[in-house]
């Protein structure tokens, strides 16, 4: 059995979903990935799961540049979702931008575990889980 | 009739004297009578007495009756009023004649003419009378005082009054009137010494006055028996006296502290005195002083002495009134400017005799005036020449004065501005400002203020001025005119406008650069960190399909990387060199252009387009980035035109002072401004879901017209549209 039951991928860059979905699969990570291209979409999928009563994703890799709406705003958004489970998501910010701007405001967002550079690769993930380990036993 | 009577010679008798009988008619009289009564008819025998002595009257026929009837001896003395007012003084004496059996059978009558020595009492007591001159005696064998009538009224006392040496001393003030007259009388006494003084009284009615009393002693044997003298009210006179010797001291004082110099210059034996004042005046010793005209024309400045001896001879002459100013040169070499008025006596036929004039230092003065006058003249001097403008302001606003730095900063003519009010030329918006400030001055409450604030120039440009309001007051403090300094400060404005302005683009080109290299450090690295991903899945894959498949995703990445660098050396292209390539260009000929090309698109669209531009309207652009600007603006409408709609395209122009405003409306999908406003021009932002939107066109469009000095604005709603307002130079 994998670490997490679900995880969900928003990043609107096909090869870094793939990059991310790669790893997962290398390090037995998540049995189920659901993928969003925008955070409208996540937004709008996220609700419809709690709507229908389906349990949220553990984690989420969280793109920052995407159209329509972007990282930011999918997390001022998704704090705003009327439902208790939201705080227990385990949310990670994934970019490519090194703008320190970026990093300083992500640090502001309580929700957000940490700030992680793309690209993903397996020791991230394994790292991640081990430090996820300690903090929850 | 007795005939004794006959026999005295009465006529010889050396007194006036007349017998008449019992019914008064002349029985005889002696020739002393007639020449006494001084009668025109001598033959005055048988006529009865009425008829005979001239102006009887009624109490003389009172003393003949009662000396009838009494027997006793009648004397009067009686005065007789002429009809004609003249009158005539009689002392009579008459007693009756009586027969050896004691019947009276007529009278026997003596006359004095006392006309003159009554006269001479009368005017005695007139003249005391008027003189309020009495008289007083001690005696000093009986040790009696006795007052006249005269010297008792001056004391206040009644009548009957009887005083003595101790009461009359006492009447005397106490102190140094009593010592002196005590010792006055004693003197008189002891040594004979007379005195004639002035003494102050304290009269019974508690009345101060003063009295001149005079005295002298009478010596019989060389014993004084007898001191007598005259006692006079001189009150009226003494206060007066006293008065104008207040009156003089005052005037001695005024004129001394004044310092008033006060001459009188006799003209016919040329005697020239002077007061004390005029000695300080002229620095002359009184010892040495030659009181003469000469002394005094020589002390007057040699500039303005044949001026003064004009002068002072056309006052003698009557033409003209003394009132004039001069110089003198003291002893030490100073020099005294002297204001000088005088007045002319004459005598009872009109000729002159004196003169008596003024003499006053008035060199403070003149000093205090010349510096005054070298004061206005410098401030009229900075006034003209100051490179700040100036001007003196009235109450009402109107102009006054206006130098010519002001006339040069609002580019009216002095003339055309003295016919203008401050309110005429100061810019709308600002003149309430100025006129509150401006109040308190008017109000008595301010003194001064300054303002910054804008006149219109002649040509009807706009001038910038520090503005400074100073009141001055008149001698009696009120509110007079104001004192205004205006500082041009329309270069320096102009100036701060455009440095602004570099700000503005050098904070705009800052935050572009950032921009950018945010852009650059995201995007570049973006496929870069995948490129590096993919190269080292590629290494581990073993399996071919997957090798594919990753093979397939590097040539992706490496595409992409391949457009960022392009964007990006497209945006470096922009914003460097734009500004060589930039000329007159005809917006709707540009607009008509970009149209056509992609007319086949929007027919297809079936876009409805409204292109209303003045063909006058020329700006200032990079051809091919105006175009580009137009293209990416019309194809961004289509693109995210609304399909619950027919796609409208309204593109408008104004000018705005040197812009021309070019508005881009459409009535598409519209963009969340709350949301997206902010990062709506950035990189690779987009935000609608559409297969094309790559998030450059407007990024690219953005800095096009930033670097030919343009600006865009957006303006949005969702399913409303949009509206693009790109502001271009026009000259």
């Amino acid at each position: 059995m994998a670490k997490f039951k679900n995880s969900c991928i928003i990043d609107d860059d096909p090869i870094s979903v793939f990059g991310i979905k790669r790893s997962m699969k290398e390090t037995n990570f998540s049995d189920n990935v659901v993928v969003y291209t925008n955070g409208q979409d996540a937004l709008d999928g996220l609700t419809k799961m709690i709507d229908e009563g389906k349990k949220l994703p553990s984690i989420i890799f969280l793109d920052l540049n995407m159209p329509i709406m972007d990282g930011w705003e999918f997390l001022d958004d998704f704090i705003k979702i009327p439902n208790t489970n939201t705080d227990k998501v385990i949310i990670f910010i994934v970019s490519s931008s090194m703008d320190p701007r970026d990093i300083i405001k992500a640090k502001n967002y309580n929700m957000v575990n940490n700030y992680i550079l793309k690209p993903i690769l397996r020791k991230d993930l394994v790292r991640l889980m081990s430090e996820l380990d300690i903090k929850q036993p | 009739m007795d005939t004794t009577v006959h026999t005295i010679p009465i006529q010889e008798a050396p007194i006036a004297l007349a017998t008449v009988d019992r019914n008064f008619y002349f029985l005889n009289c002696s020739d002393q009578w007639l020449e006494e009564i001084n009668l025109g008819d001598k033959n005055i025998m048988g006529k009865p007495i009425y008829e005979v002595i001239p102006n009887i009257p009624a109490e003389f026929t009172n003393l003949l009756e009662n000396c009838l009837t009494t027997g006793n001896i009648q004397e009067e003395e009686l005065r007789h009023l002429s009809p004609e007012g003249s009158s005539a003084w009689y002392k009579w004496r008459i007693k009756p004649y009586k027969t050896s059996n004691n019947t009276t059978v007529g009278l026997i009558i003596t006359c004095l003419n006392t006309t003159n020595t009554k006269r001479a009492k009368e005017l005695l007591r007139d003249a005391e009378n008027v003189a309020k001159m009495g008289g007083w005696d001690l005696d000093l064998i009986t040790n009696t005082v006795y007052w006249s009538n005269i010297t008792k009224v001056i004391h206040e006392v009644p009548l009957d009054y009887e005083p003595n040496l101790e009461t009359g001393i006492n009447f005397y003030k106490e102190g140094e009137s009593r010592k002196t007259i005590t010792k006055l009388v004693h003197n008189a006494i002891m040594y004979g010494e007379p005195w004639d003084t002035e003494l102050q009284l304290i009269t019974a009615k508690g009345r101060e006055i003063w009295v001149r009393t005079k005295g002298k002693a009478e010596f019989i044997n060389g014993k004084c028996i007898r001191v007598f003298g005259l006692f006079q009210d001189i009150d009226d006179q003494k206060r007066a006296e006293i008065k104008s010797t207040q009156i003089q001291e005052r005037l001695d004082l005024a004129t001394s502290v004044a310092q008033i110099g006060i001459w009188e210059y006799n003209v016919h034996e040329d005697i020239l005195e002077w007061n004390e004042q005029m000695y300080e005046l002229y620095g002359v010793k009184k010892e040495g002083f030659k009181g003469v005209y000469d002394t005094w024309k020589a002390c007057v400045h040699p500039d303005d002495k044949a001026r003064c001896q004009q002068e002072f001879d056309m006052a003698l002459a009557g033409t003209q009134e003394f009132k004039t100013q001069f110089r003198i040169i003291k002893p030490d070499g100073s020099i005294k400017h002297i204001k000088a008025n005088a007045g002319l006596f004459k005598d009872t036929n009109g000729n002159i005799t004196k003169m008596v004039g003024t003499n006053w230092d008035i060199t403070d003065q003149i000093n205090a005036q010349l510096r005054l006058d070298k004061n206005k003249e410098s401030f009229k001097g900075s006034f003209e020449s100051s490179s700040v403008g100036m001007a003196l302001v009235a109450k009402d606003g109107s102009w006054m004065d206006v130098n010519n730095s002001l006339c040069l900063s609002l580019g009216y003519t002095r003339k055309e501005l003295l016919n203008l009010t401050f309110q005429d030329i100061t810019h709308p918006e600002d003149l309430d400002k100025d006129l509150s400030h401006l109040q308190p001055l008017l109000d008595g409450t301010g003194d001064s203020y300054q303002i910054e604030k804008r006149y219109f120039h002649k040509t009807g440009r706009i001038v910038y001025v520090v503005l400074t309001v100073t009141a001055v007051k008149g001698i009696e403090g009120n509110l007079s005119h104001f004192i205004s300094q205006i500082m041009d400060i329309t270069p320096r404005i102009e100036a701060k406008k455009k440095s602004d302005q570099f700000l503005e683009i050098t904070k705009n080109q800052n935050n572009s650069l950032l921009n950018f290299a945010h852009i650059v450090s995201h995007n570049l690295r973006s496929h870069s960190s995948n490129l590096s991903m993919l190269s080292n899945y590629l290494l581990e894959e073993e399996e071919e399909n997957e090798r594919k498949i990753i093979e397939r995703m590097i040539f992706d990445a490496s595409d992409s990387l391949h457009e960022t660098v392009e964007h990006l050396n497209e945006v470096v292209q922009i914003t460097t060199g734009a500004q060589e390539q930039m000329r007159e260009v005809d917006l709707n000929n540009s607009i008509m252009n970009v149209e056509k090309n992609i007319s086949a698109l929007l027919s297809e669209k079936n876009v409805e387009c409204d292109i209303n531009i003045d063909p006058k309207h020329k700006v200032k652009a990079v051809p091919a980035y105006l175009d580009s600007v137009l293209l990416n603006l019309f194809t961004n409408s289509i693109k995210y035109s609304s399909p619950l709609r027919k796609p409208k395209i309204t593109v408008t122009s104004k000018k705005m002072g040197k812009n021309i405003i070019v508005d881009f409306k459409d009535n598409g999908l519209g963009i969340n401004m709350k949301r997206h406003g902010k990062k709506l021009f950035g990189m690779y932002k987009t935000f609608h879901q559409h297969e094309d939107a790559k998030g450059i066109g407007l990024f690219i469009t953005k800095n096009q017209i930033e670097a030919m000095d343009g600006k865009i604005e957006v303006e949005s709603a969702v399913d409303k549209g949009t509206t693009f307002r790109v502001t271009l130079n026009a000259e």
